[in-house]
Order: C-alpha cells, then structure tokens, then sequence
C-alpha cells in the first residue's frame, strides 16, 4: 500500500521506503512454472517485451501478475543519481501496453476504461518466462538524460535537516 | 499491600504511563505515520537532524524512528497481508537505559524514554540491550536516536488541544494510532487494550514494553453471498452495457 507516495517523486524519504520494484506472481504458480524469488523474467504480451526480477506471494490471483508501477526511470531523471536502483533495477509495464484498442473499423479507440477514462491496464495478457543464466539487468534501458547546464551529475553522500528558527 | 491500600508503591510513584496503541486490523500499511514523524522530529531540537545516506543514490537509506514493515500469514486464497508499525515501546524495564555508561539514556517519570544527545557517545550499547530494534545510530552525528513519542508535541500549549498528540498519530488515514496514559483505566487506550485484546510484543523478555497492538479480527462468515453477487451482477450488467456498447 505505499506505493501511491511516488508517483511523481522519488524523493530523500520516500525512495528509502521503495526505490525499486519486482514483478508479483502467485507463489504455487511460480513454483509450477519452475520460478522462484529474484528470478529474472521476461515479460511479453501482442505488443512488446520487458526483462525483470520475480518475487512471489500468497496474496495474489494465480493467474495474475502485478508490480508497483512509476518506481522505474530513466538514467538520470527525477534529480537522481546515475546508478539510482530506480534506473538499474527498476521497470515500467508501460512498454508491453498499447495506447489503442485492435482495429475495428476505421476509428481507433484509446485502450481506456470506458466509464471512468482511466488506461485500461488490467486486462492485458502476457507470457512470463526465466530468462536465460547470462541475461540478468532490466531491460529496455535507455541512454542517459541529458544534464541541466548547472548540474554536474554529483549528489550528497549525505543530508540532514536543521529547523529554522 | 501498601499503607494506603492501592498496591502501588507511594515513594517514586508513576502515575503516568505515556504510549501508543496500533490497530493491525485497520493499518493499511501506508507508511504515512513513518514518514509525518520524520518530517516532525527532523532537525528537532530534542533529537537533531535524522540523517540520510546517499539519499540521491544506489542504496537509499538513513535514521527513521517508526518503520512499517509487511507480512503475509497464511497460503492463498486464505492469505492475509499483515501490516506491522514498529517504534519505541517506551518499555517500563527498559535495558537501553540501565545499560548507558554516560547516563544519556533516561526514562521520564510520565514513561517516555529519551536519549541526551549531548551525553551520548554513541557507543551501541543500548542498541544491543533494545529487542524490539528500535534504536537509530545516526553515523553523522555519532549519537543515538529514537521514537520521543514527539515529547515536543504533546505537552505544547501553543497547540490546539486536539494536535498535542504525536505526528504518527495525527497522520494515520485509517485512525490505527492512538496515543494516551496507559495509567488511566479510562483513557481510550486502555479501552481499547480491553476491548479488543491488546497485546505487547514479547512479553517474555521482562521489558514490560508500553506500547499495545490491536489484533487484526477474525473476518465474519459471509451469509447469502451467492444471491447477494448475482444481484450486484444483474444490477451492474445493466448499468454498464449501455456505457460500454460503442
Ligand atoms: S523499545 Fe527499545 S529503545 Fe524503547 S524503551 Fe524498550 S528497550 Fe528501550
Ligand atoms: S510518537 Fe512521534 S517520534 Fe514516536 S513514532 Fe510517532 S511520530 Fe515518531
Ligand atoms: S499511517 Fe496508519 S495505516 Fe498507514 S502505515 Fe501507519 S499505522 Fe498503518
């Protein structure tokens, strides 16, 4: 349940509550399908393909997969470090996601809930699958965000607070 | 029995036991009172900045006096997921404190547990004596800190009445925190031990910690759920399909 906190900001605080993320599944359907925690998995569906690390849990539909999503970034972003776990270990399901519904017809329709507008991000069907031994790291990656002019990549070992009176 | 019949000893006499109660029934796990008693007590003058390590960087971490931690109990689909905030149970037979070389460690008379900063040298010691892991060595300062179960809040007349209570307790979306005098059988914190069968956490090692937990209930059986769900079926079907038919 803590998730919510991030969703825009994996700030001092909050990123020491969570600063990465794993992909969720049943633990007895893992066990049947030879998964077991830290694997690393592909995940693929119609329209593309991510590599991550599996935890399992009892808490959770056995034929059903989830993460906490928006704890992954891109190399550089949200003011972090370079090798921030957000960047190497965290993961989008953005990527296996289509923005739009198949064709039917000559309109598209956006792939959203539709009564509340929301992505529809719960009914997309994917195949899990252990990697092989060398194919460990999150993937897709991407090249490094580009720098602001004042800022020279360096981050504080430490910080603390003092009020102000 | 004492001279004045009450079975409590009259000299040294504690007529305040200070402490939290937390409803494990009720606590989503939301890490909310984690996070409002580090904004509270950081940079505080009773306690100092609650450093944080490489706060930018690979492996986040820093000195937190309440941690929220998850436990699932039980195989699907009878699994529960348990939500278990931890801070200083304010013990009354609190080892932190006799085993403190320099005296930094102290207990007040209304039961809270303090450290001196300025005292402090950071030895460990009573991070070893402490079961329950509630003890923050901040590697910035070289001191000791820990859950002042926000002594610089509850007794502040400059606050409304209502806010004289700790952060973690003002935050907690779900009301799981209560904070009160565990001394007074009619506080609502030693209702609610009553009521619901409050518990301390290992009791066995004779720290005679203050701090209650609220067991999660046992969910009721449920009775006519079959009618009850085709009726939310039927009635949800014909809301929806004119929505969704597009
Ligand atoms: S919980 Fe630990 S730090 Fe707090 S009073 Fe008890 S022994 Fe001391
Ligand atoms: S009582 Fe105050 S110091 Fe203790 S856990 Fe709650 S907010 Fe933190
Ligand atoms: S704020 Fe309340 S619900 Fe959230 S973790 Fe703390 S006790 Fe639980």
């Amino acid at each position: 349940m803590m998730m919510y906190h991030s969703w825009d900001s994996q700030n001092a605080w909050l990123r020491q509550i969570l600063s990465r993320n794993f992909l969720y599944m049943n633990r007895a359907t893992a066990g049947a399908s030879g998964l077991a925690d830290d694997d690393w998995v592909w995940v693929e569906s119609h329209h593309g393909r991510i590599r991550c690390q599996l935890k399992t849990m009892e808490g959770c539909e056995p034929h059903t997969v989830w993460t906490w999503n928006a704890v992954g970034r891109q190399r550089g972003t949200s003011g972090l470090a370079e090798d921030a776990s957000e960047a190497t270990a965290g993961f989008l399901l953005n990527h296996l996601i289509s923005e739009l519904l198949p064709a039917s017809g000559a309109r598209r329709f956006t792939n959203s809930d539709p009564v509340t507008g929301q992505a529809a991000w719960f009914d997309l069907r994917v195949r899990v699958r252990k990697c092989a031994p060398d194919e460990t790291g999150i993937q897709p990656t991407f090249s490094a965000a580009k720098r602001r002019p004042d800022d020279d990549g360096s981050r504080p070992d430490v910080l603390h607070w003092t009020r102000g009176e | 029995m004492t001279p004045d019949g009450s079975g409590k000893p009259l000299c040294g006499v504690i007529t305040v036991k200070l402490g939290l109660v937390i409803d494990l029934d009720t606590c989503v796990g939301c890490h909310a009172c984690a996070v409002a008693c580090k904004e509270w007590n950081d940079g505080s003058p009773v306690s100092g900045p609650l450093s944080d390590y490489q706060p930018f960087g690979a492996e986040p971490s820093g000195v937190w006096f309440n941690r929220v931690r998850h436990y699932e109990v039980g195989d699907y689909p009878a699994s529960k997921t348990i939500n278990f905030p931890m801070s200083c149970m304010h013990c009354a037979d609190a080892d932190c404190v006799t085993v403190c070389p320099t005296g930094a460690s102290y207990k007040r008379e209304d039961g809270i547990v303090l450290v001196d900063q300025d005292k402090c040298m950071g030895c460990n010691l009573c991070a070893w004596a402490c079961p329950y892991g509630a003890r923050e060595l901040d590697r910035s300062s070289g001191t000791m800190k820990k859950c002042t179960l926000c002594v610089d809040r509850i007794n502040d007349e400059r606050l409304p009445e209502e806010e004289r209570q700790p952060a973690c307790v003002l935050a907690c979306p779900t009301h799981a925190r209560f904070f009160g005098d565990f001394d007074d059988p009619d506080s609502q914190v030693s209702r609610l031990t009553a009521e619901r069968g409050g518990f301390g956490l290992l009791p066995e090692l004779g720290f005679a910690p203050v701090n209650r937990y609220l067991p999660p209930r046992e969910p009721k059986p449920l009775t006519g759920l079959e009618d009850a769900r085709s009726l939310l079926e039927r009635g949800l079907a014909s809301l929806a399909s004119p929505l969704i038919r597009r």
